[in-house]
């Protein structure tokens, strides 16, 4: 403003020294000051300039981000969710996020920032966050650089520039996501640069093949046989004993036969005498772990890698010569995980057979899931109920939750059943919450049974408003 | 005080773990011989021990009883049981014996001392004391007006390093002479010295509108009966809420409720909240303290709802602030229509023609989109005219709200900016 200026300099320096002038000021000041002082110009410049504000000009408003939104879901639903992002059974969160998404009900945007903060170190949640967050995911990630992962899914385009000039994370992430988009083509853009890469990387991006594995791999599987490293080496048997009609599992058959001949109702082993080279560079291990020889540990890695097309189902139930039967159980064990085989992981479980250093709950979930609860009640003779269930996916089918809470409900507030009552708090589907343990009184302590009536209770809630 | 709603229950807990636990106890289960009355609220909760804790809440306060050892109040049973009522689970039913004598003493209690509104327990004395403080005023004024021209008359150009100690001072001998407002807004030029390089223009702001301040209250008897009000106000003056009950301007209304700040400080948690006449499209302020640490009093109503009731203003040229009365219960309310950002800073300008002083003013704005300004952000209007936000201030909220689409915002306005306090995602109001 003009004039506004001498007074600030007169008041800095003293009107001793510098006496005010008020000539510059606009004529309506100067109109009412009348014989006014310094103080009282600057008082009628101060409300002059703050009544003169002008909005500002040339702001440009943000894009709109296109699309629709989604209908909210009931209050009671957002204000859970709310209650979640406070820090009250948060880890229901994203059960809530899943079960709006399949029901069409879009998330309200004021809870997205904190949403979006939420998942940012949780990479688990992004995919939840950036489906609920709808037309305003990618609105977000472009304004606020800490949420960029929200457009992740179009980022992590297949612009090549990340593969040949990116760092290690971007490299990984262009070639994952090529790997699921075009196999052969992801293949062929490692074998290219290969050779130049260190045996970590090449560790690391060999594991990325995993992801739609098959028979065209193996020329390239093959040549990494013979890496220089040990571990790409490693890598390259684990993937190879994963493809159905390979040279190697032919390999591996040749070998079992030679030293495995079913005769006369017997299973005769004959264990190796020395570890071949070809042996070792299919990834056979030399040395043997504590507790087992190292023929019986060569064997059993051979059993391990055989494809389990090539070994017959009876053999569990046949006598063994030349060997602890064991072995052979935990062979198949390993071989029935790495082929996800349900026919042989069942076959395994009934005849009560040996796992090796697996657990039990490693062949259970190879079963289709309606026959979790039937084989968890007779394996629960042998092996602890918790173990076996706590590896298997959530949310469980009906019958092995119910199972589960009908004995839960039987055994008080005894505390070797905390474990067990906290992975069933989680697992239960949406139509055993209503399960009659949640009407039974828990008492004013903290007891695992009252933490699990709470969580069971807050899910069945948090089903029916979002219904 | 009707039923609560579950936020207005966990608004008042005192930290997040009571909120917590109290959600825990929220359940009927945890409950025997629950009951509800008009004025209390109450149960037996089974805790660690023998006995049963007994809870009740008295809902005029509210205030909180309960037989548990907690040091926290209210404690996580109170909250339990408020919750419990909040969610329509505590049936009614006739208050138990400990109940009634409980409430009935603190309701003979609060009526003690309660005398006719605007009645004096003596006259003659209040009169003394207030002749007393006049003086006292007079001559703190005296005093500030010859400070003030002696700063300006040697330059307060040496200031920056006395400044923070001379305004100290001055603001306590403010205190002293019973003008804490005035203390207030020395405190406050102080606050500027330094900080930026144009802090001297901003402290000249500062000390002539104290000085504006001091010369009006020279020439009080002269200035409009309204405008003496506020000046008076401006030094320090309160008016008692007994007065203002009884001789304050009455406006009944549906009051929109635009929204809250809240400001934490050291001492006092201060909550200012802005209201809008349905019909009369008066604006009115509720100002509400809590020592720190300690709850507010529950908001009447959330943010976009309406109150009906009476507002009782305080005496001034720019009657904002005032006291509810509430007649109904609270309810729903439409998006409000809002102003461009021309006829808002235009609306500011009407009140500073009023109030000088005037320094906050709530605004709504309609059909606003948001614009990155500076480091900031800004609201800009269908004119293409921006108000900037306040510095700072966190708006991914508002932003996400928004996504970019015209929407209508609620805030607070000063010469920093505009602190939202609520904003409108279609017709549902959305607190920020």
């Amino acid at each position: 403003m003009k004039g506004w200026d001498g007074l600030v300099s007169s008041a800095l320096l003293g009107t001793d020294r510098r006496p005010a002038h008020f000539e510059d000021l606009p004529e309506h000041i100067q109109e009412r000051l009348g014989d006014g002082g310094l103080l009282d110009a600057a008082a009628l410049a101060t409300v002059y300039k703050r009544a003169g504000r002008k909005p500002l000009r040339e702001v440009d408003p943000i894009p709109a981000a296109p699309g629709e939104d989604r209908p909210l879901p009931r209050p009671a639903a957002i204000r859970r969710l709310a209650a979640m992002l406070g820090g009250f059974q948060t880890s229901a969160l994203g059960e809530w996020l899943r079960a709006a998404d399949a029901r069409g009900w879009g998330v309200p945007p004021e809870h997205l920032p904190a949403l979006a903060d939420y998942a940012r170190h949780r990479a688990e949640y992004r995919p939840l966050v950036i489906a609920a967050a709808g037309r305003r995911a990618r609105w977000l990630a472009d304004l606020n650089p800490e949420w960029r992962y929200l457009h992740a899914a179009v980022a992590e385009s297949n612009d090549p520039e990340y593969w040949t000039h990116g760092n290690a994370v971007q490299r990984r992430t262009w070639l994952r996501t090529l790997r699921q988009q075009d196999p052969q083509a992801a293949r062929e853009a490692l074998t290219e640069v290969w050779p130049t890469e260190s045996a970590a990387t090449r560790a690391d991006f060999l594991g990325l093949l995993t992801d739609g594995l098959s028979l065209q791999d193996e020329d390239f599987l093959e040549s990494a046989l013979d890496d220089r490293s040990r571990e790409v080496r490693r890598g390259a048997a684990r993937l190879l004993s994963r493809v159905p009609g390979s040279k190697y599992g032919e390999r591996m058959t040749e070998r079992l036969h030679s030293h495995l001949v079913p005769s006369q109702g017997v299973l005769a082993v004959d264990l190796p005498k020395r570890l071949s080279e070809s042996m070792e560079r299919d990834g056979i291990d030399s040395q043997n772990p504590e507790g087992i020889g190292k023929r019986a540990w060569w064997f059993l890695q051979i059993i391990a890698n055989t494809p389990l097309s090539a070994m017959e189902l009876e053999w569990l139930q046949t006598p063994v010569e030349g060997c602890a039967p064991d072995i052979l159980q935990a062979g198949w064990t390993e071989a029935a995980i790495r082929e996800g085989s349900a026919e042989w992981a069942r076959a395994l479980l009934q005849s009560e057979a040996s796992t090796g250093d697996r657990s039990p709950a490693e062949l259970l979930r190879l079963l289709p899931a309606d026959e979790w609860a039937r084989a968890v009640d007779v394996l629960r003779k042998t092996v602890d109920v918790t173990e076996l269930v706590g590896g298997l996916p959530v949310p469980w089918p009906e019958s092995l939750a119910s199972m589960i809470l009908d004995q839960l409900v039987k055994v008080g507030s005894n505390r070797a059943w905390a474990r067990l009552a906290s992975i069933a708090a989680r697992a239960v589907p949406p139509d055993v919450l209503d399960h009659p343990i949640t009407r039974e009184s828990t008492g004013e302590e903290d007891t695992w049974r009252r933490r699990l009536v709470e969580t069971l209770t807050f899910r069945r809630e948090m089903y029916e408003e979002l219904s | 005080m009707g039923l609560w709603d579950v936020e207005q229950v966990l608004g008042l807990a005192s930290d997040a773990a009571s909120a917590k636990a109290g959600q825990g106890l929220a359940r009927p289960e945890k409950w025997s011989e629950a009951g509800a009355s008009d004025r209390a609220v109450w149960g037996l909760c089974q805790g660690s021990g023998k006995q049963p804790y007994q809870t009740a809440v008295d809902l005029s306060g509210p205030a909180y009883k309960c037989s548990c050892p907690s040091r926290k109040f209210p404690c996580k049973h109170a909250l339990g049981l408020l919750l419990l009522h909040a969610a329509g689970e505590v049936r009614p039913g006739d208050e138990a014996e400990w109940v009634k004598t409980w409430v009935d003493q603190r309701a003979s209690r609060a009526d003690q001392p309660e005398r006719k509104p605007g009645e004096v327990a003596d006259p003659i004395a209040a009169q003394q004391r207030a002749a007393r403080r006049t003086d006292r005023v007079s001559s703190g004024m005296a005093e500030l007006k010859g400070w003030l021209d002696d700063q300006v008359r040697v330059g307060l150009g040496g200031f920056d390093q006395r400044a923070y100690t001379e305004l100290s001072r001055l603001a306590a001998r403010m205190v002293d002479a019973q003008a804490p407002g005035v203390a207030g807004a020395v405190r406050r030029a102080a606050g500027v010295v330094g900080r930026g390089h144009g802090w001297p223009g901003e402290l000249l702001e500062e000390l002539s509108l104290v000085h504006l301040i001091v010369s009006a209250h020279d020439r009080l008897a002269e200035l409009p009966p309204t405008l003496a009000d506020t000046v008076l106000s401006r030094i320090g003056w309160s008016t008692e809420t007994a007065r203002v009950l009884v001789e304050g301007e009455k406006v009944q209304d549906d009051w929109l409720v635009l929204g809250r700040v809240i400001e934490p400080d050291d001492r006092l948690t201060v909550r200012r909240v802005w209201l809008r006449g349905a019909t009369t499209g008066r604006l009115g302020l509720i100002l509400t303290f809590a020592a720190a640490g300690r709850p507010l009093d529950p908001l009447p109503a959330r943010p976009g709802e309406y109150v009906p009731g009476t507002l009782s203003f305080y005496p001034g040229a720019l009657p904002m602030r005032a006291l509810l009365t509430q007649t109904d219960p609270r309810q729903p309310a439409p998006r409000p229509t809002g102003f461009t950002a021309h006829q808002a800073l235009a609306s500011y300008v009407e009140s500073l023609a009023a109030d000088p002083w005037n320094e906050r003013w709530p605004l709504v704005l309609q059909d606003v989109r948001p614009a990155r300004h500076g480091d900031g952000w800004a609201l800009v209007d269908a004119d293409g005219d921006g108000l900037e936000l306040l510095p700072g201030w966190d708006a991914w909220k508002l932003l996400a709200v928004s996504a970019g689409d015209p929407i209508t915002v609620a805030g607070e306005w000063n010469r920093a900016g505009l602190r939202p306090m609520t904003c409108w995602h279609n017709d549902r109001p959305v607190i920020l």
